[in-house]
């Protein structure tokens, strides 16, 4: 993984010092909290109900042992001995003092890590397929263009202040793993003619109040040119982008409003006049981030362990966690192990400090010291022989964090919502609680196969609930919480935004509504193979919609399409 | 509707209730409950001057209901932030 170099070392230090001050000027009352609140969000410091809370960027979503054993320390000295891993492959603090937090970012700073780009207008921390180098569909490591894209969007003057907040994902693989289409700029690492890589790029993108799936903007950049093509595009955002509108300021907004054909000409032409050669990655800048990224060479291990495979016969769990948890790796004789936060009836994302010490153990022994946040709140050991699968899931279980179950329902993406949030309309982490207790047998919930159930606790669709193949959002409906179903949405290559089915529901109804729609899936399912979502794509809503809400007649559909609107 | 002024503790982020000597504290039954637009207008005054001495950020009023002579927020909202804690 990149290490920080002098340079990296002495910026981040430097904004820890900055900060310091800050926070000491406000404190002595030099600053008003109008001057210093956006100088906080540019150090990831928000005030929420209770506290504030630090967001801590996680670039790309990749970590040492070391990283995780401070952030366990952070957590335990300075919070309430728990960290909270987001839908943007970052980890929150949800109770901290402001007090503190010169002394947390100088503990971060240390281990070189830091809260930038966590918050405010600028481009957000890059995310990536958490499988990145070990994943055995990658074409290209997108980690290394990640970094670069870190290093180039870095307090750059020009987009440090955007219409709205910028979000980049990367995928270097076959099946996209970072849901980049739905991104204000989505990438692909793809092969051009002759077999060189490029990127195909898609933007406008993202979810929130307006969902859109992005678009094709460019085929293929040669990646040696993605900066300056990147460049163009956030000028011509900030050139147009709607700053008098925050509900219209996104790219999203501008790329429907101006047509995908008229954005793709202005940034060609915007491109066009750019300094490429002065913007562009330098060939030895590109190579010396890579040699960070470069694999490790392995020690070559059967493809297969006899104790792990007697293991996985006489141990019914085992054998589920190796199914669902384990993922092949590019090399034989090694695994990708997926560490879930998901167990039914706890947090969806939180992890303890002693559980953070656990799995950075873990990294250290078993798996190259490196670590993966996925954005649906779960960690990766990227590489670890497959002879130790069986002690890594026997010391995961000491941890309660063997819960076998990537992908399935119980895996569920839910923002911290109305129990912590200053913007939420509802709570979203009980009900995420409720749903998954419903479905904890993991029979039962391996046997409805893969689903996606996403929750956020307000539009702004944090909890990625309009790409859930079932959604659930949070809406306040005179005074009460209430949870509308979006069903058929998806993150994937096939990426669509779920539809409404019907009026919202109680936090009393909905987990019953739930397992409606999952029964009414299961009934109608043609095999056991044909997932929810495929089936769900091909019964279209009314049976669900039937199934929750009794025989369609068209004047009561009418009545409850006005409730929707009410909501 | 009965209200109370509450704000977050400029140093820790706690949340805390405004009482009508100007202090602040941390329990919602120990707030001043006033009732009417001017007597409002007197704690949000003191609320303006502790801004200002920078002891608290983010003021604001919110409505609350008398059960058996204490105040209840009526928004869950409140509600969550009054027990200092989340609900799960
Ligand atoms: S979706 Fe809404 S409630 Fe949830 S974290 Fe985002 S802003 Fe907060």
């Amino acid at each position: 993984m990149y290490r920080y170099d002098a340079f990296d070392q002495g910026f981040v230090a430097e904004r820890a010092s900055q900060f310091r001050d800050q926070v000491s000027r406000r404190l002595a009352g030099d600053l008003t909290e109008e001057q210093f609140k956006p100088l906080r969000l540019q150090n990831g410091l928000y005030l929420q109900l209770h506290a504030y809370m630090l967001r801590v960027a996680v670039p790309y979503g990749v970590l040492s042992g070391g990283q995780l054993r401070r952030l366990a320390v952070i957590a335990r000295r300075w919070d309430r001995g728990l960290g909270h891993f987001t839908t943007r492959q970052n980890i929150q603090f949800n109770w901290i003092k402001l007090e503190d937090t010169p002394d947390i970012i100088d503990a971060l700073a240390e281990v070189g890590m830091h809260a930038i780009q966590t918050s405010g207008n600028c481009i957000r921390n890059v995310t990536a397929d958490p499988d990145a180098g070990v994943a055995v569909d990658e074409i290209e490591d997108p980690r290394v263009w990640a970094e670069a894209m870190r290093q180039w969007s870095t307090i750059h003057p020009e987009f440090t202040f955007m219409p709205r907040k910028f979000k980049i994902a990367i995928s270097g693989a076959l099946e996209d793993r970072a849901a980049v289409l739905f991104h204000d700029v989505g990438l692909r690492i793809v092969k051009g003619k002759g077999g060189a890589t490029g990127f195909r790029v898609y933007v406008g993108g993202g979810q929130g109040r307006t969902p859109y799936v992005a678009q094709e903007i460019a085929a293929f950049v040669p990646r040696d040119e993605i900066l300056s093509y990147l460049e163009a595009i956030m000028r011509v955002y900030n050139m147009h982008g709607r700053r008098d509108n925050i509900y219209k300021a996104r790219i999203k907004i501008l790329v429907n409003a101006l047509g995908i054909d008229e954005f793709r000409r202005q940034v060609e032409a915007e491109w066009a006049t750019l300094d490429k050669a002065a913007i562009n990655l330098p060939a030895a800048e590109l190579a010396r981030i890579a040699e960070h990224f470069a694999a490790k060479p392995l020690v070559k291990h059967p493809a297969k362990a006899p104790k792990v495979e007697a293991r996985r016969k006489s141990d019914a769990a085992f054998a589920r966690w190796m199914r669902l948890n384990v993922l092949p790796h590019r090399v034989p004789g090694y695994a990708i192990v997926n560490i879930s936060l998901k167990e039914p009836g706890m947090i969806p994302g939180d992890i303890s400090a002693d559980q953070m010490e656990t799995v950075a153990e873990l990294a250290e022994r078993f798996g190259g010291d490196e670590l993966r946040v996925t954005y649906q709140q779960n960690l990766v050991l990227p590489t670890v022989a497959v002879g130790d699968l069986d002690t890594v899931y026997d010391a995961l279980i000491e941890a309660a964090l063997a819960t076998a179950n990537t992908e399935l329902i119980t895996d569920i993406i839910a923002c911290p919502g109305l129990d912590y949030c200053n913007l939420a309309n509802a709570r979203s982490i009980g009900i995420a609680q409720d749903i998954a207790k419903r479905f904890a047998d993991p029979e039962k919930a391996e046997a409805i196969g893969p689903l996606r159930l996403n929750i956020s606790g307000c539009i702004n669709a944090c909890g990625h609930h309009h790409a859930g193949n079932i959604g659930i959002l949070g809406v306040d409906k005179k005074g009460t919480e209430h949870y509308q179903i979006t069903l058929g949405g998806s993150p994937k290559d096939d990426a669509e935004v779920g539809d409404i089915v019907g009026p919202s529901f109680t936090a009393e109804a909905l987990p019953g509504a739930v397992e409606t729609v999952v029964a009414t899936y299961l009934e109608r399912r043609l095999t056991q193979s044909e997932t929810f979502l495929t089936a769900y794509r091909r019964l279209g809503k009314l049976p669900f919609r039937e199934a929750l809400y009794g025989p369609e007649k068209p004047r009561r559909a009418a009545a409850s399409e006005l409730e929707i609107a009410n909501v | 509707m009965p209200s109370i002024v509450t704000a977050n503790d400029l140093r820790s982020g706690a949340v805390v209730y405004l009482t009508g000597a100007g202090g602040w504290v941390c329990d919602l039954p120990h707030a001043t409950v006033v009732d009417g637009a001017d007597a409002l207008k007197g704690l949000e005054a003191l609320a303006l001057a502790s801004v200002e001495r920078n002891e608290v950020t983010a003021v604001y009023a919110f409505d609350v209901r008398l059960v058996e002579g204490l105040p209840e927020p009526v928004s869950v909202r409140e509600r969550i932030r009054a027990a200092h804690a989340p609900t799960v």
